[in-house]
């Protein structure tokens, strides 16, 4: 067994053991609920962490590879697969870069853009209170994961209604959407918004404001301002530390121009900072979703394309900004039915190259807070 | 943290908690009610293009208009490899002269659809039945018999889902 392990290198054979100067090496992970699928190798000094060496790439199922032995329609099943609580926020780039490749952009009718504003939003909203109900069960907090997974619940039914499935939607392709919506689907989206943004006002009372939770949450995984513009950080990650920075306002994409919402940062740059952030995104989507309701007119929801889809000779890119950052995607043509490349870039990646940086000088009992408040996600960062 | 914050955000959030005591039960009771968002079959209308909502669930094969084309095999090739076509020699349908139907293995399935908006006559279409648990794997193998059968209607009452701001989400029955 080959026990001298270099930490600089990530060891294949890893052995916990003890050093000389009495420091602890264990791994965190990857069986641990608290890391995910992906491990953390944490050189221990008592209590604190010294080091952490995120090894990653157990879950990776070579997303890029695979697109290009799949045409462009067979493509939206495996790409949303995984980040299965962003389905929406994944495909859309993809699908924005492919039209530009078919040269649809200008022509997707307005309701079809509306209808994909809709159902991103939503999509952030799930997964943002996905994100509150996963950092309740990490610090321990076992009531907000219940209430984050049941006003999710509410939200997935109502995306369910219009694309027939629960997850994993398929429901954005070339040209438009799949559907239109079906009646009362408006009505009970803005029957939810309502409710939801009385829960907003809850989790702030309940989680914010909290003592403990505080206590958790403040001062723990302090990420500065210098730090995460020089790592190329991206989403509520990069606001929490207090950069005004989204997509949605820099390069507006689909008809985000039209509608009027902030983009909430916090200076701090804490775990607290970043919660703080994902219970204000709840809310600005809520505004959005209220304000895009009311300048939806019937209308066509897309073009139909007839037979086999082949994008021009060229390249085309297209970024979005998803629940958890920018995701991108760049795909070469030639011309064929199969793309001849697809390179995805995930905010998820970008937010994993600090967290060997964050995550030193931390307690071991902060290391599971600090790991999610990162919004990384190692199965959408290995693709 | 100072004290007076400390006993402020602890009343604070314990008042919270205290008002939950006071909602409805969020949860549906499952096989009891079921809790289907829809109960309308997706359906593809190739003449307009567009597809009607619906939940994805089981297949329904419509025998006496499919034709044995394979479109919605060639749409499936690539995603799951769930669908297979199979030669059912005792069959007459006239429109179906190569006497090949579609199979479909839900042990595959993804269930996307989109084999239902590759059909162009209006034979396949997606049910709200999702409860597909079988003990043998290879009971989750439906022949075209088994899928142009109409799916059975469950006969438990569908939860009465009611969103209200002060006592929750709740199942009203």
């Amino acid at each position: 067994m080959n026990t001298s392990t270099n930490l600089q290198g990530l060891p294949g054979v890893f052995e916990e053991e003890v050093s000389p100067e009495g420091k602890l090496r264990v791994s965190f992970g990857p069986q641990h609920p608290g890391s995910g699928h992906m491990r953390i190798i944490l050189t221990i000094n008592g209590d604190i962490v010294e080091d952490a060496i995120p090894d990653v790439g157990y879950v990776h199922r070579g997303v890029e590879k695979m697109c290009e032995y799949k045409t462009y329609i067979q493509n939206i099943p495996h790409i949303e697969r995984p980040a299965i609580h962003d389905s929406a926020g994944t495909t859309l780039p993809y699908i924005l870069a492919t039209e530009k490749l078919l040269d649809l952009s200008e022509k997707v009718p307005e309701r079809a853009q509306y209808i994909r504003m809709l159902l991103a939003e939503m999509n952030r909203m799930i997964n943002h209170f996905y994100f509150l109900g996963i950092l309740g069960i990490f610090m321990g907090h076992s009531t907000v994961t219940t209430w984050g997974m049941g006003d999710r619940e509410l939200l997935i039914e109502t995306a369910a209604m219009m694309t027939g499935a629960r997850v994993t939607f398929s429901f954005i392709v070339p040209g438009g959407v799949r559907t239109d919506t079906p009646h009362g689907f408006e009505e009970r989206l803005l029957k939810s918004c309502d409710y939801l943004e009385s829960r907003v006002k809850t989790y702030k009372d309940y989680l914010l404001e909290n003592p403990f939770a505080r206590m958790r949450m403040e001062n723990v995984g302090i990420i500065k301002k210098e730090d995460a513009i020089a790592f190329g950080l991206a989403g509520p990650t990069l606001r929490g530390s207090g950069v005004k920075s989204d997509v949605r306002k820099d390069e507006p994409y689909l008809l985000y121009d039209t509608v009027e919402f902030d983009v909430p940062s916090y200076p701090e740059g804490d775990a607290m900072a970043r919660t703080k952030v994902h219970i204000e995104e709840i809310q600005q989507s809520i505004a959005i979703i209220r304000q895009v309701v009311g300048k939806m007119k019937p209308g066509p929801v897309k073009i139909p394309l007839r037979g086999q889809i082949r994008g021009k000779i060229g390249d085309a890119y297209a970024r979005v900004e998803g629940a958890r950052g920018m995701n991108s995607y760049y795909i070469i043509s030639d011309g064929q039915v199969y793309p001849y490349r697809v390179r995805v870039n995930t905010a998820d990646s970008r937010n994993l190259a600090i967290m060997r940086r964050v995550l030193q000088g931390v307690r071991v009992a902060d290391v599971p807070v600090v790991h999610w408040s990162l919004d990384y996600w190692p199965v959408a960062a290995d693709r | 943290m100072k004290i007076t914050e400390f006993v402020k955000g602890f009343m604070i959030s314990v008042n919270t908690g205290i008002q939950h005591l006071f909602r409805k039960r969020m949860t549906t009771m499952y096989p009891e009610t079921q809790n289907y968002p829809t109960l309308d079959m997706y359906a593809y209308d190739p003449r307009k293009g567009i597809a009607v909502s619906g939940w994805r669930g089981r297949h329904y094969l419509d025998m006496t208009k499919c034709t044995g084309c394979q479109l919605c095999y060639i749409a499936c090739e690539n995603i799951s490899e769930a669908i297979e076509m199979v030669p059912l020699p005792e069959t007459n349908y006239p429109q179906n002269k190569k006497k090949i139907f579609p199979a479909v293995d839900y042990g595959r399935c993804v269930f996307c659809g989109f084999c239902v908006d590759a059909c162009p006559f209006y034979a396949l279409y997606m049910t709200p039945v999702a409860e597909l648990s079988e003990y043998d794997r290879n009971d989750l193998y439906y022949s075209p018999y088994e899928l142009s059968k109409p799916p059975a209607v469950n006969p438990t009452p569908r939860a009465k889902e009611k969103i209200d701001i002060k006592r929750g989400v709740y199942d009203e029955r």
